[in-house]
């Protein structure tokens, strides 16, 4: 797989490429099994962090994305095509990933991912998780909670998982930081608390 | 017929050698670094080898969306070597201080800076992966500034718009910009001198001496610091920061502009996989939990780079089964 191509897949996963970036990734995600792997697995942890269950991996490749991009780009303009590119890409990405074309051993492999993941989830809850790793801003409340609540609760301990990490790590960060760019000691005012 | 056909043949030749020869002895840079500005890479040369022999104090403001913070930082030089102090005027009002910085100690970015050596040895350096271009500043504190604009060549790092001291180059400014030309962070000083300064004891202050990793300095690794491992894909034109074991919990790469560091923590019990960011300014956290191997692994990328890269870094770390 090319930089180029890595560069305008990960694009499409951030909702930041524009329609021919989409386009290059559509023309190349049947013939170059790495694109597609890389995709596959992008596209598995953003639906699991999302709590969908998975990606639904149906066959017909892309030209219905290609139609309802072109659709998209004769019928808006100016400000309203500013205005909606963003939903537009995104509804773009939602439909590229219902639409990839996958071997059947890639297919199993996700799925198995899949029911692990499942199967930890409802035997132990995220919020289990995340206090074992220290956490200690998760409400225990979401423990008692269904499993279709406990999903977007997963979102919500990642985040603040990240936040966590962040307040964390940051000092060490700055400390090179500090050293390796031209701003002297001023990286350390991006720690939220410094220590000692 | 052939025997002109061999002169026709050897005189595109010569000519060609000649263009070789011409161009190659006119412009190093032309050949290895398409568009490379040598006015602003002359600039951000003599910032970088400023930075640690120009003693000055001043206020420096940070900005990141809306929330505004100023510091009081100074820098002296004597001796051979800088003391460096960053007082928090707001919030916290934490003190950093470094002592007893050697002036000959340079560091991974700042060499990545001081292009003119790279370029005459044929080498683009941090050319490579931005666009520079000189601009002329207005006046930050006081001070006539130049204005360095600075583009990245891909999308793996933010922009810069840098401004600095015309007589001494010392940075003055500096804004971090991100996709569609948004303001990320912003620091600039409010008031500068050129002069050693003592600081004036703040009373009951948290005070941080600095660290100082560097590459010929090996980190000890304490505790139990699990299976090594490491990062499969960078960014072009990063490098290590210091130098620390496979089996360190962080790495730190920078380009010369932008520093990122990866931690890695091996879990005890199963995680779900998934991600979660946080952005503040220029600053992303990306955490992400995964499988490695039977391991369950937590890695967090903290940078000054686009969610993209922090993504892409993390997806790239790889367990070893021997030495890395």
């Amino acid at each position: 797989m090319s930089e180029s191509m890595r560069e305008s897949l990960s694009a499409l996963m951030d909702d930041e490429a524009n329609e021919l970036e989409v386009e290059r990734v559509l023309a190349h995600i049947a013939s170059d099994p790495d694109l597609r792997q890389v995709w596959v697995r992008y596209n598995a942890v953003h639906s699991l962090a999302a709590g969908q269950p998975s990606v639904h991996l149906e066959m017909d490749i892309s030209s219905q994305v290609r139609e309802a991009i072109a659709g998209d780009s004769r019928a808006s303009s100016g400000f309203r095509q500013r205005l909606m590119r963003p939903l537009a890409s995104m509804a773009v990405a939602a439909s590229v990933a219902a639409t990839v074309v996958l071997g059947g051993q890639q297919l199993a492999q996700l799925e198995a991912d899949n029911y692990d993941t499942q199967a930890i989830a409802s035997s132990v809850s995220p919020v289990g998780m995340v206090n074992s790793l220290g956490a200690s801003s998760v409400q225990a409340s979401y423990g008692t909670l269904g499993l279709p609540e406990l999903q977007p609760a997963t979102r919500t301990a990642y985040q603040k998982l990240a936040r966590q990490r962040l307040h964390k790590y940051m000092q060490e960060h700055a400390e090179h930081a500090a050293l390796n760019t031209p701003n002297g000691l001023v990286p350390f005012a991006r720690v939220p608390r410094i220590q000692e | 017929m052939i025997e002109q056909g061999m002169i026709f043949l050897r005189r595109i030749l010569v000519a060609g050698l000649a263009v070789v020869a011409v161009s190659g002895a006119t412009r190093v840079v032309a050949t290895n670094c398409p568009a490379a500005d040598t006015e602003a890479l002359a600039w951000l040369d003599k910032m970088s080898r400023g930075l640690q022999h120009i003693s000055y104090h001043g206020v420096v403001t940070f900005q990141r969306g809306d929330d505004l913070q100023a510091m009081q930082v100074s820098h002296s030089v004597a001796e051979g070597v800088a003391t460096e102090r960053l007082t928090e005027l707001t919030g916290q009002g934490a003190e950093v201080v470094r002592v007893n910085h050697p002036l000959e100690c340079l560091h991974p970015g700042h060499r990545l800076l001081q292009v003119g050596e790279r370029l005459q040895a044929g080498k683009c350096g941090v050319a490579a992966n931005y666009r520079f271009s000189v601009a002329n500043g207005e006046l930050v504190a006081g001070r006539q500034a130049v204005r360095i604009l600075i583009q990245p060549r891909d999308m793996y790092r933010y922009g810069y718009v840098m401004e600095l001291d015309r007589e001494t180059g010392l940075l003055l400014k500096s804004v971090i910009i991100g996709r569609g030309e948004k303001v990320l962070e912003k620091f600039q000083f409010a008031s500068l001198s050129y002069s050693s300064y003592t600081a004036a004891d703040g009373g009951e202050r948290l005070v941080h001496q600095a660290q100082h990793p560097h590459p010929q300095e090996r980190e000890l690794t304490t505790g139990n610091p699990g299976p090594p491992w490491k990062i499969g894909w960078l960014p072009q034109g990063f490098t290590s920061t210091d130098n620390p074991g496979e089996a360190a919990k962080r790495r730190t790469f920078t380009d010369g502009l932008s520093v990122f560091s990866v931690f890695m923590e091996y879990l005890s019990g199963e995680i779900r996989a998934g991600e979660g960011v946080v952005r503040n300014g220029g600053t992303t956290s990306y955490t992400r939990g995964m499988h490695l191997g039977e391991h369950s692994i937590l890695v967090t990328v903290i940078g000054e780079v686009p969610l993209n890269t922090a993504r892409m870094v993390a997806d790239s770390v790889v367990g070893c089964a021997g030495p890395c």
